[in-house]
């Protein structure tokens, strides 16, 4: 069954996406906390990792998110120029472009891979991108590369 | 050339300038070449050199730790040299490089077959001399340098066009032939990890399995790790028993980085490696 089989069924139409979202400690994880002490309404999609910093991030965690059947990923740190550790998300930011395009090229959809800036400061953003996130994923559909049987 | 290298050959040994020299020797079919090992003088007469030299000798730098290696080195030999000196495995007053200049090795897979050829990666390679080197071994005849406009990425671009769900297929049929032998690792001069990805429990990032989810991992894991390191020797693709076409992947983030950044693998020894390194200007234009 190939990762674009399951559209059109029942289990399709009931599916909710999951999403792994890995937030950096010092923005993106307080952004998302503000969208929440401000009480701001959004998807409840999106499974939250923090890391220290998005130049924590190793290809490898995406990879494997992916693999088990998450059906979106998404890596969110500081805008560039206020990483806490002034160059984490520079270093981040040139891995993920790479294993973006490549991602696409191996044929899983380039929706299920995102990448975002969200400040402290900015929960009303952190609401928005996962409203979008969610709908862009539901449209892709549910990823079932999860489903691929391992000996 | 082969006269030059006995020559230079036995007076690094005479002069206990190295302690090894690698180079290549006729395998017993008597047809390709093997690599071959050279500690004594008496060893350089078996010593060959020709388009069916194809191994990348510098993978087995890492095997004489603390030695001084002489090591004969194509074009391709000397970039994947330069990017282990950019990351620091191996010292340059260790080595003596013996440039050879190549005119392209011939495609191992068709060695008996009657369209043999040279390799494809030798069709679109740009240069016939090895950027530097300690001694370099002319060809006698000029060899013609090939034309500079000539497209190395047209299967590449080929597959690009393709639908999504084509190009998924299409992987997705390579991956499963994939028998987890792991010879694209072991003679991948710049796969020296002491400990890979792939053999680690703890935590298991992908299955050990011969098995369709594991294989696509570990495929794309081995791609991403060479992303900007990977210089196009194709041994991968060479050694893979059931014809993978590695290259694929590995050229199309090569590409990819040279239309994004501008950075090609294996050029200067100096510069940092890719990764270990950023631009302020580097493209965003996919974040949110």
């Amino acid at each position: 069954m190939t990762q674009y089989a399951i559209r059109n069924t029942q289990y399709a139409k009931d599916w909710e996406p999951r999403i792994v979202g890995f937030l950096c400690n010092w923005c993106s994880y307080a952004g998302a906390d503000l969208a929440g002490t401000s009480r701001m309404e959004y998807p409840a999609n999106v499974t939250i990792i923090r890391v220290p910093c998005s130049g924590r991030m190793n290809p490898l965690f995406v990879l494997k998110c992916l693999m088990n059947g998450a059906d979106g990923v998404l890596v969110s740190g500081c805008h560039t120029g206020d990483c806490h550790y002034s160059q984490g998300n520079y270093y981040a930011r040139r891995r993920f472009a790479v294993l973006k395009r490549f991602l696409e090229y191996i044929g899983i959809d380039p929706r299920r891979f995102q990448m975002s800036w969200v400040s402290a400061s900015e929960g009303a953003k952190w609401a928005r991108l996962i409203c979008e996130l969610v709908s862009e994923i539901k449209e892709a559909g549910p990823n079932n590369m999860g489903t691929i049987k391992d000996a | 050339m082969l006269k030059g290298l006995k020559d230079i050959s036995k007076e690094l040994l005479r002069a206990k300038r190295v302690e090894v020299i690698l180079a290549y020797k006729r395998a017993s079919d008597g047809v390709s070449a093997t690599p071959s090992f050279v500690f004594e003088e008496k060893d350089i007469g078996n010593l060959v050199l020709d388009s069916y030299c194809v191994h990348n000798l510098s993978n087995y730098i890492k095997d004489f730790p603390g030695e001084k290696i002489g090591i004969v080195a194509k074009p391709c030999d000397v970039k994947s040299i330069v990017v282990l000196l950019q990351e620091n495995q191996i010292k340059r007053q260790d080595l003596f490089i013996i440039g050879v200049e190549c005119r392209g090795v011939i495609d191992e897979k068709r060695i008996h077959s009657s369209d043999m050829g040279f390799d494809e990666k030798c069709r679109t390679c740009k240069s016939s001399l090895p950027p530097f080197c300690d001694h370099l071994l002319k060809d006698k005849e000029k060899i013609d340098t090939k034309s500079e406009d000539e497209d190395e990425y047209v299967s590449i671009r080929k597959l690009e066009a393709k639908a999504a769900a084509e190009r998924f297929k299409f992987w997705q049929d390579e991956f499963s032939r994939c028998i987890r032998c792991y010879a694209c690792r072991q003679v991948c001069p710049l796969c020296y990890c002491p400990k890979c990805v792939a053999d680690q429990t703890m935590p298991a990032w992908f299955s050990k399995a011969s098995s369709l989810k594991g294989n696509m991992a570990w495929n794309i894991t081995r791609a991403i790790h060479l992303a900007a390191r990977c210089i196009g020797c194709g041994e991968c693709e060479r050694a893979c028993p059931v014809g993978i076409p590695l290259m694929e992947l590995n050229k199309k983030i090569e590409k990819d980085i040279k239309e994004l950044f501008g950075y090609e693998a294996g050029k200067n020894a100096e510069q940092k490696p890719f990764f270990a390194s950023f631009d302020k200007n580097d493209p965003d234009d996919f974040i949110k």
